[in-house]
């Protein structure tokens, strides 16, 4: 009897091994020993866990936050004093680019390439032509032109308005705050403005002066 | 005949798009010039920052082309004493910029070209999706034709076996030799024997695998509250995996995007047309432009209208990759440092619709990438190379006077347990 008792615990307990293991599907499989699996501490995305995160997230907390507002990053560049509206775009036009003194290095350079290439890219082209993989000459998914990056339209920009146009969105694109540090934004109108040539402040003028392109003036009561 | 057919069908489209091209001589250069300046703004058939322009000139006071000239040449002037366009300004948000420059005969260009519907795109993009199922399909066939075969060998095998000892029977009877009683299966030790040594194989082999799969995930593949398809965003729109992962370059997480980075792109795309067919890994066809209503629902978005941000709900996505606490691991240290692909470790994402875990995650497989993996460590003349490892002198040094050929992540530490555990 006891012979049969320990036979069929034996069985038992390795048709439960065999069935434990493995994922498949919705099922994410089995774990040991919890305390070694799951963090105590909070962790971001912890909230798949049991107890405290479940807690938590009901109500309403979430470890993916938001910096305090009025705050920056120690070494980080001093706030954006605009708001996202028409007239902040116009006021835009006086702020200075904190990298348009400081010529960067090929390190530098290249750090914004990979960010203009991973977020920038994908709509206004590798070659800032606007026909990037989402336009595809019209044949993307995406249904509205990127704009070309090299027309006289943004070459007549200030810097300001391109860091603006990043921060906050324009037309169909969105902010890409999110996405990208002041920093980096700034580094990548730097790209931008190498990728354009030297300084065109004889096409800029031009293009101000045509009345072809639609003037700074107009914008100021639009948002193009 | 039937090679006759499909070739009609296209010579009848030529014919179609030939005869087009005639009556759009003018449409051709009103396309170009809708190109250059309107379609920022514009699409023929989507409100987008603009109103759609298909079909204009049946609406409000379009119809009269002086109206559009006067428009498109100053809309502040135009809308200060037109209640229609102040309508639009209601809708829209902003105001239409100025353009002097469009002749009169330019903007009528645009509008001919605007009226004319353009040609609809042939479909004919379904096959590849469908193959693949079908290539499934057909593996998981063989493999139970590969069974039902086994077991019809097994079958004769025990119907010989038993005729044999039949026969056997009836010879001996016939020539009268007396044999001792056979000893039934189960108690023929043998057997037993061989019964127990299968079962302590099988069973060991089957109790070891499922232990030490315990707490692995591979082969995880949960639905998602919105069926994104890696396939359609990473691999057929070749988003790169930073756009939305961008968190893998300089944190320990990957980051799973926030909710204005899905409406980057999708406050314009709102319906699913263009790519390949979507399939659910249980063979259900997928509805795309039905999975983007679910993403407008979460950012509680109406197409067309202004987006407020601060209104959207984040998607609760089924994180797949699970790390258990003991083990620490940072995304920036292999992306960034290492630059280690993407698909090292999460397999060709951009052609999976629905992910699924292909690395084990564990920690032999961990150590082993560890022991092959060679570290940018050349130090070459135009200064190429990871600049990450030069406060590693030894190594460097060991490498320029041939004492080593390679440097791998083992030879930096990375076989220390601390680095992981701690």
């Amino acid at each position: 009897m006891k012979k049969l008792l320990i036979v069929t615990s034996i069985l038992i307990a390795g048709t439960a091994m065999i069935g434990c293991g493995g994922a498949e599907g919705n099922d994410p499989g089995r774990i040991y020993v919890p305390d070694m699996a799951f963090s105590r501490a909070y962790e971001t995305y912890g909230y798949n866990n049991i107890g405290d995160y479940q807690h938590l997230k009901d109500k309403g907390i979430n470890y993916t936050a938001t910096p305090v507002a009025g705050t920056i990053a120690r070494g980080d560049v001093a706030a954006y004093p605009y708001p996202g509206t028409d007239t902040g775009y116009v006021q835009a036009k006086a702020y200075r680019n904190p990298l348009d003194t400081v010529s960067l290095s090929k390190d530098q350079m290249t750090e914004a390439e990979r960010i203009y290439l991973v977020n920038c890219a994908i709509c206004h082209g590798p070659k800032l032509d606007g026909n990037g993989p989402l336009w595809k000459d019209g044949n993307g998914p995406y249904p509205a032109a990127p704009r070309n990056l090299m027309d006289a339209y943004t070459k007549a920009l200030a810097d300001g308005q391109i860091y603006h146009v990043i921060m906050y969105g324009k037309g169909q694109m969105g902010s890409y705050a999110s996405q990208l540090k002041p920093m980096q934004r700034w580094m990548v109108v730097k790209y931008i403005r190498s990728k354009q040539g030297p300084a065109t402040d004889t096409a800029a003028a031009k293009a101000a002066a045509t009345p072809g392109t639609p003037s700074q003036a107009a914008s100021t009561t639009t948002s193009k | 005949m039937i090679f006759f057919k499909p070739n009609a069908k296209k010579i009848a489209l030529t014919g179609i798009v030939f005869l087009l091209s005639f009556t759009a001589v003018l449409a051709q250069d009103g396309k170009q010039l809708f190109a250059a300046n309107c379609q920022t703004c514009h699409s023929l058939t989507k409100d987008l920052t603009g109103p759609a322009l298909a079909g204009v000139t049946e609406r409000g006071p379009w119809g009269d082309r002086k109206n559009l000239h006067a428009w498109v040449h100053n809309p502040a002037a135009f809308m200060a004493n037109n209640a229609y366009a102040k309508g639009l300004q209601a809708k829209f948000g902003s105001v239409m910029p100025s353009f002097p420059q469009l002749a009169e005969k330019d903007i009528d260009a645009i509008i001919d070209y605007v009226m004319t519907p353009p040609a609809q795109p042939t479909g004919g993009e379904a096959t590849a999706g469908g193959q693949a199922a079908a290539e499934e399909e057909a593996s998981n066939k063989n493999a139970i034709i590969f069974g039902i075969i086994s077991i019809i060998l097994a079958l004769i095998a025990l119907i010989l076996m038993q005729v044999n000892s039949g026969l056997k029977k009836l010879s001996d009877d016939k020539e009268n030799i007396v044999r001792p009683e056979p000893v039934p299966f189960y108690r023929n030790k043998v057997y037993i024997a061989m019964f127990a040594l299968v079962l302590f194989v099988v069973g060991g082999y089957l109790v070891g695998k499922g232990a030490i799969n315990l707490g692995r995930q591979k082969g995880y593949q949960p639905d998602q509250p919105i069926a994104f398809s890696h396939k359609v965003h990473a691999g057929v729109n070749q988003i790169n995996c930073l756009y939305c992962h961008g968190n893998a370059w300089e944190s320990k997480h990957a980051a799973i995007p926030s909710m204005n980075v899905c409406m980057n792109c999708h406050k314009a795309i709102s319906t699913y047309e263009k790519g390949p067919k979507l399939y659910h890994p249980d063979g259900e066809e997928i509805n795309g432009t039905n999975e983007i209503a679910k993403l407008y629902k979460y950012a509680n978005y109406t197409a067309g209208q202004p987006w407020d941000a601060s209104k959207a709900k984040p998607v609760e996505w089924v994180k797949i990759h699970n790390l258990p606490d003991h083990v620490f691991f940072s995304h920036a240290q292999h992306v960034n440092a290492g630059k280690v692909q993407c698909q090292t470790c999460h397999g060709n994402i951009q052609e999976m619709d629905v992910v699924k875990q292909q690395a084990e995650l564990s920690m032999g497989w961990c150590i082993n990438c560890h022991r092959e993996t060679k570290v940018n460590f050349n130090d070459k003349a135009d200064g190429s190379g990871n600049k990450f490892y030069s406060i590693y002198e030894k190594f460097h040094n060991d490498l320029k006077s041939g004492k080593m050929d390679s440097v791998t992540v083992k030879d930096i530490g990375g076989l220390e347990c601390q680095k992981c555990h701690y």
